[in-house]
């Protein structure tokens, strides 16, 4: 006889931890308990290296290539021991940490802009195949014309494919939350694909502080990374057959639930984050000065810093206003976003991102927050939006000011003046 | 420390001559051969057409490469005919990929199981992968895919198995099909008599060339040492490997149902499908000469797909496998070289053996 044949072994594998590179253990021993300015490419870049990834497909693309550049520098350097595969597209990108990661390789890859929506046909396939890759994006706009500034419009056009999706405002933010979404993810009662997104340039080029924990506190946090069910030998399995059009709507209820049901395993795994290393999140919301708000801003993203600060000199003026931030635009934080906004009389959505002849007729967002706050018990709060910070523009706080002019005028006239309005071009 | 990646090493099987079984030789019809490996993770349990030659090539590869294989899919007839939800022929582990995929998927398949082996998250051997991709998906959609993968040299097995058309979507016109190759995108009609116009694209060479350092090799299911061997040598050659495939495809030729391994010897000895093999160590092609030489009619007339071709239509055929003998280093015959001429042939339809035209649009 002439194959090679191995028996199948009986049971699942152990649950094995990727060993790290003897420069690696040195590297990272030398760096926990400290805290180092670095901007948010680089705090995603040591999330992967904590997080010890297998696999890490790259194409380049601005403003989130820096991430990727930090990783091939960890590699060069015998720090992290991973295969570095530098894609042909981000179609290729995707597909590749796809393959890797159904063969139980922990997969990280990642774009902007245009490059997220060139690997658009991978999504919905990848979630559904509940593969949990991690995407780690900078987001930018999308062409024409082309433009390195930020814009959310790139990351959300994905929101219904399937992944956990959410925003990261500060580079420690991004670290944390690379790290929350992996546990949420290939957690085996989640199995999903995960997207944190921060902002092209306000979070990717913009240093701030990042804690950095030890090896063993992000081992302990995060398991390693097992399919139940990978491309292995010694476990035959076959992965998207084709179904029968009654097989659909089943498999879609399932992919459905899966999204609902890992609602709990985010809130668990926020604390579990907290818990470990002193960071406490939001789940879902991050509530800032609503507790006896009249209006409030709903925003996602770096501009909720300078948000921050224009509502703290609103306060000043005795302006009663608030900010809802969603720390997770996928799952929709439907149930929290109602709690946060109760008795709140007019809310503003901030619409980083364009939604051409959506409902609003402005951006992406605010018909989501119109839904989930639609079932509202009680008085529901008047609902409308404000396009700003598009094409990377920066949201100044003027401008913050005038979209609580417009809540204000809101609640005194108990109507909205339109669902969308586009700051800076009206009065 | 790293662990070492072991990786697996397949023997060949004894060529002798069989490969190249000619008229009158005993071996002609045999082309199941006795020292096979009996275990076939290729099961029953597809439902792939009669006489599919897909089908055959999936299950010699998969004897070829044994069990302790991972193996990935693009879309394309075999994705569709082969895996039915709840019910799969592979007994290997298997994946679907998107069309375009074929070569990223595995390319991460293989960083994968490099990364896992050597950080001691998978006890190895190094698994065969194999990606078996249909000519649309290898030589079109997913060509870059391949090419970014073969570029790249992920260890992995990269098959086109080439039916010479889009199958699954009901035959319409890819740039393997030959020239005048009635599909329902080529349909021929007065203004366009010989359907397709453009000659195939060379998807082995373009791999060869462009990738200097990988084994490339093409085969046929006429040959099923040669195909079987060839996959041995792929997944044994550390680094990545192309193998080209001809795979008739019934439904899209309309052929007897019980000539696919015939046309997988005649396509070759025809001159359309030259069968080689490149090796990188010496920058070399070693093609495989073979004992017949026919004329284009012999092959072309077994097919539905090619008879509405006119004389001057099957001349230029001719004409194009007479450079391909050119190409492979051989002798051209004078009677082969003398019907270049049109005036030599008759329409395909009134050759004596041709099949009745295919005048039904797709399958």
């Amino acid at each position: 006889m002439t194959t090679v044949t191995t028996s199948p072994a009986s049971g699942p594998a152990a649950l094995e931890r990727g060993v790290r590179t003897p420069d690696g253990e040195k590297f990272i021993d030398g760096i926990a308990g400290t805290s180092v300015r670095m901007n948010g490419c680089s705090a995603a870049a040591y999330a992967a290296l904590y997080a010890n990834v297998d696999v890490i497909t790259a194409y380049p693309i601005r403003p989130y290539t820096a991430i990727m550049m930090n990783l091939a520098q960890f590699i060069a350097d015998g720090v992290l021991d991973a295969e570095y595969v530098t894609a042909d597209g981000e179609h290729a990108q995707l597909s590749a940490a796809f393959g890797a990661a159904s063969c139980g390789a922990r997969a990280f890859t990642g774009s902007s802009g245009v490059g997220v929506t060139y690997a658009y046909e991978m999504y919905s396939i990848i979630s559904g195949a509940r593969i949990p890759v991690h995407m780690s994006i900078a987001d930018r706009t999308l062409d024409p014309p082309g433009d390195f500034g930020s814009e959310h419009t790139d990351a959300l056009c994905t929101r219904d494919m399937g992944w956990l999706l959410g925003w990261a405002a500060t580079p420690q933010e991004v670290f944390d939350k690379s790290l929350i979404a992996l546990a949420i993810g290939e957690d085996p009662r989640v199995l999903l694909p995960q997207m944190v997104v921060q902002d092209g340039y306000f979070v990717s080029h913009i240093a701030g502080k990042v804690d950095l924990p030890s090896a063993a506190a992000v081992d302990a946090y995060l398991p390693p990374y097992q399919l139940p069910f990978a491309l292995d030998p010694r476990r035959p399995v076959s992965h998207g057959p084709q179904i029968h059009p009654e097989q659909g709507p089943p498999l879609q209820l399932e992919r459905a639930r899966a999204m609902e049901d890992a609602i709990p395993v985010i809130r668990e795994k926020t604390d579990e984050f907290g818990a470990a290393f002193g960071r406490h999140y939001s789940h879902f919301v991050e509530e800032f000065m609503l507790d006896d708000a009249e209006i409030a801003i709903v925003i996602s993203g770096g501009h909720s810093v300078t948000c921050r600060a224009a509502i703290m000199r609103l306060r000043e003026q005795g302006i009663k206003v608030g900010m809802a931030r969603l720390m997770w635009v996928r799952p929709f934080p439907s149930e929290d976003l109602r709690k946060a906004l109760r008795g709140v009389k007019a809310v503003g959505v901030v619409e980083t991102n364009l939604g051409l002849g959506g409902p609003s007729y402005g951006g992406i967002l605010a018909p989501d927050v119109t839904t989930a706050l639609y079932h509202m018990e009680g008085t529901r709060p008047l609902v409308t939006s404000f396009m700003a910070g598009l094409g990377g523009e920066t949201v100044p706080v003027a401008e913050f000011d005038w979209m609580a002019g417009k809540l204000a005028a809101a609640v005194r006239n108990g109507r909205v003046e339109k669902a969308a309005h586009w700051v800076g071009f009206e009065d | 420390m790293a662990h070492e990646v072991v990786r697996q090493h397949l023997p060949l099987f004894d060529e002798d001559g069989r490969s190249a079984a000619v008229d009158g030789d005993a071996g002609r019809d045999l082309h199941y051969l006795p020292d096979f490996p009996e275990e076939d993770p290729y099961q029953a349990g597809h439902r792939t057409c009669a006489g599919c030659g897909p089908a055959i090539e999936y299950r010699w590869v998969l004897k070829a490469a044994g069990q302790d294989t991972v193996m990935a899919g693009p879309t394309g007839c075999m994705y569709v005919a082969n895996s039915t939800y709840l019910c799969t022929p592979y007994t290997v582990p298997w994946a679907h990929t998107p069309i375009a995929s074929g070569g990223s998927f595995t390319s991460g398949m293989a960083a994968g199981y490099e990364a896992m082996i050597r950080k001691g998250r998978h006890p190895g051997p190094y698994p065969n992968i194999v990606v078996m991709a249909g000519d649309g998906s290898a030589a079109d959609i997913g060509l870059g895919s391949i090419s970014g993968a073969l570029y790249r040299n992920h260890d992995a097995l990269y098959i086109c198995y080439d039916n010479e058309c889009y199958a699954n979507t009901g035959i319409q016109v890819s740039p393997t099909t030959p020239y005048a190759g009635m599909t329902t995108f080529t349909p021929f009609g007065k203004a366009v008599p010989e359907g397709k116009t453009l000659p195939p694209k060379n998807l082995a060479r373009m791999m060869a060339e462009g990738h200097p350092n990988c084994y490339v090799a093409t085969t046929t299911v006429g040959y099923s040492v040669d195909l079987m061997n060839k996959t041995r040598k792929g997944l044994n050659h550390q680094g990545a490997a192309f193998l080209h495939c001809y795979t008739p495809c019934q439904k899209g030729w309309v052929y007897q149902t019980s000539m696919t391994i015939e046309l997988g010897r005649r396509v070759v000895e025809a001159g359309l499908f030259p069968v080689w093999e490149y090796d990188p160590e010496e920058r070399k092609y070693h093609y495989f000469h073979p004992p017949v030489q026919r004329p284009v009619t012999d092959y072309l007339a077994m097919q539905g797909r090619f008879g509405h071709m006119l004389p001057e239509h099957v001349a230029s055929m001719q004409m194009a496998a007479n450079r391909n003998w050119e190409d492979i280093g051989m002798d051209v015959p004078d009677e082969l070289r003398e019907l270049e001429d049109p005036e030599r042939h008759k329409r395909l339809a009134d050759e004596q053996y041709s099949m009745p035209l295919n005048r039904g649009v797709g399958a």
